[in-house]
């Protein structure tokens, strides 16, 4: 209920403010009365003050999805899904206010929130210069675009500041229309890794057009247009039309130098032509005057991080750092990103220029300065696991990311699995196993990362290497929640811990194990029948599943993997060891059922194991049977059986 | 006919074995019909059987509460209002009523669900968030060091309220009520203005407290009835203060109380005594007297009075009993 939440009384009996009438006949010996002057503040200064004394909850989920364990998602698949279906609500609300404008005249919001108004519809009477510009601010592109048409087609005049603010808009976004920015789910899981390096440029535009249309254009409309094709990858014209402006002798802005070096690797092949292509671009800017900022800093290196593994590539990243910073330009995480990126190649000998990076930047709160920001924790813990192994410094990389408001830098859910992935694995093949699961694991699992299977396998590979049986259980209901039981390799190793890693006949961990053992039973028995990749039991599985339910007496469980042993001869492949059936039979001794034993002996005969014989002379010893129960047993087995009891 | 008929069959046979076959045919012995052609039933019977796909009960998370160390930072996890949720509270509650045994616990009670909770206000949350908001807050002035000296140079009072709601707007009409208060004493008067101001204020002015009393609401905004509490204070001062011509009018029938100095009674002191009333030692006992004697009324206190205050003026003896 959205009643009130809080009231807020605000009681100034103490009469501050508000009026300061004295009485007149107030002594003026008295003291001065000095009434601070109030400390000014934003709007939301109160709620980012409160919101600072609130810190991550590990027990609980991102705020976004409900607080209720029938709400919570659980995978990483669960997590996508519900925050995409809400995403989904949100769209079709737009959708229904699009399609229905009439319905929504009512204004409920106070003061009125502009991104709930229907939205405009523009025809040809109305539009005019202030429209357009109305629009442009708006970041609207179809509009922007349909009224800049109809303007044009009035043979209306526009201005040359807007006509320049389209043609920015047009080339920045490529012609197209945005994600709009209320779609935060949207772009937090939308995959960027998969963002192909292509050219993206509409060629013959709406934005050419305007350029086309531009008498004399000016060094700020040829800025606009390089930067726009480059940035969408269409190099050559962006090249052509950047010496064009050279020729001219116009001084395009520093981000069209920037957008031009960023794009070398497509235009020069060798390592050697992009470095001298890079050192012309920059004498150009020299030349020209043009102050390089960080945009320069970041584009020579990420060229540089393109040059393969040769040391010069590391000693012009190391001369750029250096000439920059005696520029005064000091480096963002992207800067560092790329650096990183030129030293630890996944092939090229180990590098520990992390250890370096990393005082310059550690304990501060860092904020956006460059689109690729967000790639440097990603890379970093990448580096710390795959080439370092080093927890320590794996460590202060997080303590990095959780400082201050450094953790809006992770990017989006793509990372940041990516960087926990990384962390994860690099804590659990480093540290203590013990430790990793108390300060690692059950910290940040599930609610802020989901282990992918591979990274369970890991934990499993660790605790098979420990004999850390006792987190079995806990694993296991974590997998079983994640679920990852789909996965044969999984449940063997699960199966296998357990097999090899036998705990006392007293401890209460065999109970667990045979639930457990029990749990991988009913999965593959109550599998969907519509799932496509099934699994199969495979004669070994059902061999352990018996062991481990056995080792618990509970010899209901085991008959009823015997059933499916002595039935499914066809399905299941292979056999079990010999061990589970030698154990069954024990058990059936034990239980006193001949018939089960004799059940048991003929799987053994037919499935060919030459123990057969052993096994009805042991149930002979132990068991005194009848005659019918002797003679199916010869039958079986051989009426020599009985001799050699004898 | 035949040709499609039979396709049908062949399809429905072996594409949709037991759903649909429970759907158009439904007579018990589907095998009878099996001829040439199989007849179509339209009509369901009630026995009819469906295969009831089997429900599998989704994994659900066990109650978060569960894993929660016992030395939390709670406000984390709590962080604002909100509705009692069992799983995130790891307090063994109960709440209600049921006429056997005790009362039912966290899990799906309505009645935890239904009262306000202020689990997101615990001291160390409220010491917390406090000290967060220092920031924003000045030192107290020290020449205001108690509450007698801050009503002496601040004697207004004004109460206003804001609130807070999580709905799309953030007006309340509540929030434009201004009320102000101010002791009547801190105003200066003299009598008959004091008596005009109260007569003006009606009851606005608690006789008991001292205090007046004005609250505004007409006006659609808090600042519009602050000012206009202002000027209600202004001119309700400068209005009681106002002489009208026809005030000079009242004569002495209009007098709410008998005024001594006003009357005959003082008038036939002076003569008998041939001279100003000021000058003479007694007249004001007497005088009290008087004015007791005709504004309580007569009684028996009230009429001995004012024969002793008559001897004491005219130097008679004192009443001595006399039976």
């Amino acid at each position: 209920m959205n009643t009130i939440a809080n009231v807020l009384r605000n009681r100034s009996n103490l009469k501050l403010n508000l009026t300061q009438i004295t009485r007149l006949s107030s002594n003026v010996s008295e003291e001065k009365i000095v009434i601070p002057k109030a400390i000014p503040r934003g709007p939301t200064d109160i709620l980012r003050a409160l919101e600072s004394t609130v810190s991550r909850d590990p027990t609980a989920t991102h705020y976004k999805y409900h607080d209720d364990p029938f709400l919570i998602p659980m995978s990483n698949m669960g997590k996508r899904t519900f925050a995409m279906a809400q995403e989904a609500g949100r769209k079709a609300a737009y959708w229904v206010r699009e399609q229905h404008p009439d319905l929504f005249q009512h204004q409920e919001a106070d003061p009125p929130i502009k991104p709930f108004f229907p939205k405009m519809v523009y025809s040809e009477d109305e539009v005019t210069e202030d429209t357009l510009k109305h629009v442009i601010d708006e970041v609207l592109i179809p509009d922007a675009k349909k009224i800049y048409k109809l303007m044009i087609e009035k043979g209306m005049e526009i201005s040359k500041e807007t006509q320049q603010a389209l043609l920015d808009l047009l080339c920045f976004y490529n012609n197209e229309d945005t994600l709009s920015e209320e779609f935060i789910e949207e772009r937090w899981f939308r995959n960027s890794a998969k963002e192909k390096v292509r050219k993206t440029w509409a060629d013959g535009s709406l934005a050419e057009e305007i350029f086309i249309s531009i008498e004399n254009p000016d060094a700020a409309a040829y800025s606009a247009i390089i930067q726009g094709m480059a940035k969408h990858y269409q190099v050559n014209r962006a090249w052509q039309l950047f010496e064009e402006a050279q020729g001219k002798g116009l001084e395009v802005n520093t981000s069209t130098y920037n957008s031009i070096i960023r794009v070398t690797s497509f235009m020069k092949e060798s390592y050697d032509l992009r470095w001298s292509f890079v050192n012309d671009i920059l004498s150009l800017m020299n030349k020209a005057k043009t102050k390089p900022n960080l945009g320069t800093l970041n584009a020579c290196l990420e060229i540089v991080s393109t040059m393969g593994q040769s040391k010069t590539a590391k000693s012009y990243a190391l001369k750029l750092l250096k000439e920059f910073k005696s520029l005064g330009i000091e480096p963002s995480l992207a800067s560092w990103y790329h650096v990183l990126m030129t030293y630890c190649k996944e092939r090229g000998p180990v590098s520990t220029i992390l250890n370096d990076i990393l005082p310059h930047i550690e304990n501060k709160e860092h904020t956006i300065r460059d689109i690729k920001d967000t790639f440097f924790f990603v890379t970093a813990m990448d580096i710390c696991r795959n080439h370092l192994h080093d927890k320590d410094l794996a460590q202060r990389v997080n303590k990095l990311l959780h400082f201050g408001n450094n953790y809006n830098l992770i990017g989006d859910s793509y990372k940041e699995s990516i960087y926990y992935r990384h962390y994860f694995i690099v804590l659990c093949e480093t540290e203590p196993l013990d430790e990793f699961m108390e300060n690692i694991y059950n910290k940040l699992v599930p609610h802020i990362y989901v282990p992918e299977p591979g990274v369970i396998a890991e934990v499993l590979k660790n605790i098979d290497m420990n004999s850390a049986v006792e987190y079995l259980p806990k694993i296991w209901s974590d997998m079983l929640i994640f679920d990852h039981t789909g996965r044969e390799n999984l449940l063997n190793m699960v199966m296998n811990i357990m097999i090899n890693h036998k705990p006392d006949e007293s401890s209460e961990l065999n109970d667990k194990f045979s639930k457990i053992a029990w749990g991988i039973w009913s999965k593959i028995e109550n599998q969907n029948e519509n799932r496509i990749q099934k699994l199969a039991f495979t004669g070994e599985m059902l061999g352990n599943i018996m062991i481990m339910v056995l080792r618990n007496n509970d010899f209901e469980k085991a008959f009823e993997v015997m059933q499916k042993l002595d039935k499914g001869m066809h399905s299941v492949v292979g056999v079990p060891k010999l061990d589970a059936l030698s154990m069954f039979m024990d058990h059936c001794i034990k239980e006193k059922l001949p018939t089960t034993a004799i059940q048991c002996i003929q799987y053994l005969t037919d499935s060919g194991f030459p123990e057969a014989e052993d096994f009805a002379i042991r149930l002979n010893k132990s068991l005194t049977l009848d005659e019918t129960h002797l003679g199916r047993l010869g039958k079986i087995v051989g009426e020599q059986f009985l001799q050699k009891k004898m | 006919m035949s040709v499609i008929t039979r396709i049908l069959d062949k399809n429905v046979v072996k594409q949709l074995p037991k759903r649909a076959a429970a759907y158009y045919s439904n007579k018990p012995n589907i095998e009878e019909d099996i001829g040439e052609f199989r007849v179509l039933y339209l009509k369901t019977s009630k026995a009819q059987a469906f295969t009831k796909k089997k429900y599998q009960k989704p994994e659900v998370l066990p109650p978060r509460s569960n894993e929660m160390p016992v030395d939390q930072n709670w406000g984390n996890v709590w962080p604002g209002p909100r509705t009692f949720h069992p799983a995130t509270v790891p307090l063994p509650l109960r709440q209600g009523y049921v006429s056997k045994g005790s009362p039912p616990d966290k899990y799906a009670n309505a009645e935890l669900m239904k009262i306000p909770n202020f689990l997101h206000l615990t001291p160390p949350v409220i010491e917390r968030q406090c000290a967060a908001l220092k920031k924003f807050c000045t030192p107290w002035p020290k020449a205001l060091s108690n509450d007698e000296l801050c009503e002496k140079h601040f004697p207004f009072e004004v109460i206003s309220s804001n609130y807070c709601h999580s709905s799309p707007s953030i007006r309340d009409p509540m929030a434009r009520i201004v009320t102000i208060k101010f002791k009547l004493n801190d105003l200066k008067f003299d009598e008959k203005s004091r008596d005009k101001y109260l007569r003006l204020v009606g009851d606005r002015y608690n006789s008991e407290t001292g205090y007046v009393t004005i609250v505004t609401d007409r006006c659609p905004t808090q600042k519009q009835n602050y000012d206009y509490a202002m000027y209600l204070v202004t001119a309700l001062y400068h209005e009681s203060w106002n002489v009208e011509a026809w005030e000079e009018l009242k004569t002495e029938a209009d007098m709410e109380k008998y005024i001594w100095e006003n009357n005959e009674s003082k008038k036939s002191v002076e003569k008998l005594f041939g001279k100003n009333s000021e000058d003479i030692a007694e007249s004001k006992q007497y005088a009290n007297a008087v004015i007791n004697f005709m504004n309580e009324g007569e009684s028996d206190y009230t009429l001995a009075n004012y024969g002793d205050s008559v001897r004491i003026l005219l130097g008679l003896p004192a009443k001595t009993n006399v039976l």
